[in-house]
């Protein structure tokens, strides 16, 4: 066995074993934590593919983005743990069966002779070979409209984020420093204009007053 | 490697480009005046439509051609139906003024999400690669997740929005391995390389493609909600506020057509007879299911999600009967041809259906009840008349447009010999009858409840009377349409 | 192309063993003898008040997936900068690839102004 596939073995090992520890966590922070482990696992297997840009992507968005962001959920939801598992070893056989069922499926359809590491192309990489320059020059070229949408599905979901959880404040005590500026002097000062002088009431009307109530 | 790069054609992709321009330009319009006038995002998002509309058939050649990569198509097929999804969009955004105002969500995202899911409509209708369909997808489900969310305070929306929100990735997971098999398979994303290598394919890969198409299917079948992918649909229909739902049952119909027509069609035509298959079991249990089910609704919006399926489920029916046993295709143009009509013929009368749900609402009352139907012919007879023209042409009675788009499924489905299947669509089409000649019954014999005066803008009463006129009319003159669509299909697979 | 990361495996392996091997050795050397009083919560000499899990404000999520959306986009553009200096050699893509990617970071920032216009980047 060749070192490669002792290390491949090992991240496989590692990142199904911390999956399975993702679902089975007692503890959301644990599963998330569990979640980055198998993270690290997957882009160690990338990278023995030679795909070093998504193994390195994938640490950054999902490891160093997502995993925050996860931890962010789990921390703002109050979940009662021990409810969200119940029936957990109710579903667990029929769950197991189905999976089991789809597993066995898949292998007898596709089995060794299409996917197999021999029926796929290996494309020896040497060293100074950049998958992410490949990359580049097809995603830049060829791949532009598919790369635009991107954006502007990047764009949506900024959107989104903003229309469902962005709220005001009306008790905020920020200060809004263009409101401030743009002030001008009628928002802030009414000039009344009054007499200068005002006749004092007479004392007779007074009186009258005093007695009608 | 770069220098052999050539400079893409722009000029088929006008609509997108400025449609994407435009809508960023009505963002910044919403940041700076929209928290005044609130009336200035809508009208833009209607010019937007419009000026995208006259690009298009300024834009429309005839013959399909490829740009980007060869991942765009622009051929008459994707002309027809962006027109017939602005004609929606903007039908849409009419409807939906008054009752997004009353309840204080007519914010300028609505509209805007509403423009970036058309633009998701039209990259999905002009995809010509695995890539760009499946972008498509992504860009129009996105926004709908977040329009069927936008009433924050209701926890209905909100589930409904996390349903379809997982679900809906569950879906676009199973499309993105299936399309990972085709790939696999045939070594190109490319739809028209994909079709070539399907018809030259060793044994071998015959089996991964074939495993492939049956992801491709329940992604699509998800995509249109057709039994068993139909769950989102009832809970979604009528958890969403009613403008969203309005939305949602329309255009992306379209969309999720051409998907249709590009994946199977265009990709996947040399395994005509195992899609067939697949997608006669959906439709036959869709119509079954979907015209059961809503017989026991009391709520208008779950009924018309049921009748969504079912009727999801009849144009499969026709897609179903292009090739014939033995791949004889030659009956394949004609029914896609009534597929297509089909969907035209759904979408014009679902949009009035939601717009009579949105004419009766008002503010802090949803309409969404038959009994809130209930004796609609005193309060406004002509409006009843527009609703019974909706029931009847949804119920596929003579002579309203949804008849012709039955009679044409169903005269393909006599002529491939799938005879059973179509007294089977025949019967279930009569039960279906009932729940919509009920709702008609109530309109026209029963005792109004409340005898407010409906009180919406004059646009929204015109829109819709046109509308109601439309499926009048196209029920009289049929052929029209239906030799457009032929023509378009012709020119264009 | 892997050897090049021979040396980042075994900084990873290093730095593994660096964090687990003092762990172990303090759980298999060290006396371990836990109680009630050892293993609950410390704080400062009185009863715990609360839970350490505290709710956080939904403020946080905001930002994390503002964030997110900007990752993803600098994640794009570094196979750019890894072919730029190909891309502006070569006459048939100079304007094409500099210019696409002005419009997809061009995208973002309607985007980004659209968050800082709404509020979404302010805290208080």
């Amino acid at each position: 066995m060749e070192f490669k596939t002792v290390l491949f073995y090992l991240f496989a090992a590692v990142l199904v074993a911390s999956a399975l520890r993702v679902v089975t966590a007692r503890n959301p922070v644990h599963a998330v934590l569990f979640l980055v482990l198998a993270f690290f696992n997957a882009s160690g297997i990338w990278m023995l593919l030679d795909a070093e840009f998504l193994a390195i992507a994938l640490v950054m968005v999902y490891v160093g983005a997502v995993m925050v962001l996860f931890m962010f959920v789990v921390m703002m939801l109050d979940i009662n743990i021990e409810s969200v598992r119940r029936g957990f070893w109710n579903y667990l056989p029929l769950g197991l069966l189905v999976g089991t069922i789809l597993v066995v499926e898949m292998a007898a359809v596709l089995g060794q002779r299409y996917f197999s590491l021999d029926a796929l192309p290996n494309t020896a990489a040497e060293a100074g070979y950049s998958n992410t320059k490949e990359l580049g020059r097809l995603l830049y070229t060829d791949y532009a409209y598919p790369f635009e949408l991107a954006s502007v599905i990047l764009l949506v979901a900024i959107i989104a984020a903003v229309v469902l959880t962005h709220r005001e404040r009306k008790d905020t005590k920020a200060q809004k420093i263009g409101e401030q500026l743009a002030t001008r002097r009628d928002d802030r000062l009414r000039i009344v204009s009054m007499a200068s002088v005002k006749e004092a009431p007479s004392v007779e009307k007074a009186v009258t007053e005093e007695g009608n109530k | 490697m770069l220098n052999n790069f050539v400079m893409p054609d722009f000029n088929p992709a006008m609509p997108e480009i400025l449609l994407l321009s435009m809508t960023c330009g009505i963002l910044f319009v919403d940041l700076i005046f929209g928290a005044r006038h609130r009336w200035m995002v809508p009208l833009l998002s209607v010019v937007a439509l419009l000026v995208c509309a006259f690009v298009t058939v300024n834009t429309a050649i005839g013959d399909p051609v490829l740009t980007f990569g060869n991942m765009f198509i622009d051929d008459l097929m994707s002309d027809f139906l962006k027109l017939l999804t602005y004609v929606a969009v903007v039908a849409v955004i009419i409807y939906s003024r008054g009752y997004m105002k009353a309840r204080g969500l007519d914010k300028g995202e609505f509209y805007l999400l509403m423009l970036f899911a058309t633009l998701g409509m039209m990259v999905m209708i002009s995809a010509a690669n695995l890539l760009t369909i499946y972008l498509g997808v992504e860009l129009l489900s996105l926004s709908q997740y977040a329009l069927v969310a936008i009433d924050r305070k209701s926890t209905r929306a909100t589930e409904a929005a996390m349903k379809y929100f997982v679900l809906g990735a569950l879906a676009s997971g199973l499309l993105l391995y299936g399309m990972s098999m085709l790939y696999g398979a045939t070594g190109s994303l490319q739809l028209g390389e994909i079709a070539q290598a399907a018809s030259q394919q060793s044994t071998g890969n015959h089996t991964v493609l074939l495993f492939g198409l049956v992801f491709l299917v329940a992604g699509i079948g998800f995509k249109l909600g057709v039994v068993p992918f139909h769950m989102w649909i009832p809970d979604v229909y009528e958890g969403a506020p009613t403008a969203v739902t309005l939305f949602i049952a329309s255009a992306p119909k379209f969309a999720a057509f051409a998907m249709t027509i590009r994946l199977l069609v265009t990709g996947m035509f040399e395994y005509a007879e195992h899609w067939q298959t697949m997608l006669l079991i959906l439709a036959v249990s869709s119509i079954a299911l979907g015209n059961l089910a809503a017989i026991a609704q009391t709520n208008f919006k779950r009924m018309l999600a049921y009748s969504a399926i079912s009727h999801m489920g009849f144009m499969l029916l026709a897609l179903a009967s292009g090739v014939l046993a033995g791949g004889d295709h030659s009956p394949a143009m004609a029914a896609y041809t009534s597929a297509m009509y089909y969907v035209v013929a759904y979408v014009l009368s679902s949009l009035g259906s939601f717009g009579m749900i949105l004419l009766l609402s008002r503010a802090g009352f949803e309409a969404e009840n038959l009994t809130d139907f209930k004796g609609l012919n005193k309060r406004s007879p002509w409006f009843a008349l527009m609703a019974l023209i909706f029931m009847f042409s949804m119920a596929g009675i003579p002579f309203f447009v949804g008849f012709f788009a039955k009679f044409a499924v169903l005269s393909m489905l006599v002529a491939t010999e799938h005879t059973a299947t179509a007294v089977f669509a025949v019967i279930f089409s009569l039960i279906g009858a009932f729940y919509y000649l009920r709702v008609v019954k109530v309109m026209y014999f029963d005792a109004p409840q409340d005898n407010l005066p409906l009180r919406v803008g004059f646009d929204m009463r015109l829109v819709l009377s046109v509308n109601g006129l439309a499926v009048a009319l196209l029920g009289l003159f049929p052929q029209q349409v239906m030799s457009l669509c032929q023509f378009a299909l012709l020119r264009s697979l | 192309m892997l050897e090049n990361y021979f040396p980042v495996l075994v900084f990873v392996i290093v730095g593994l063993a660096f964090g687990c091997v003092p762990l172990l050795l303090g759980r298999l050397l060290g006396p371990h003898r836990p109680d009630r009083e050892k293993t609950s919560a410390y704080e400062c000499g009185f009863e715990a008040f609360e839970e350490a899990r505290m709710q956080f404000d939904i403020r946080y999520y905001l930002i994390a997936i503002i964030f997110i959306l900007f990752d993803l986009e600098i994640a794009f553009l570094f196979p750019w900068a890894a072919i730029f200096k190909e891309i502006t050699e070569s006459p048939a893509v100079r304007t094409f690839g500099f210019v696409e990617m002005f419009v997809f970071i061009g995208i973002l920032v309607v985007g980004y102004a659209y968050a800082w216009a709404k509020g979404a980047l302010d805290w208080e």
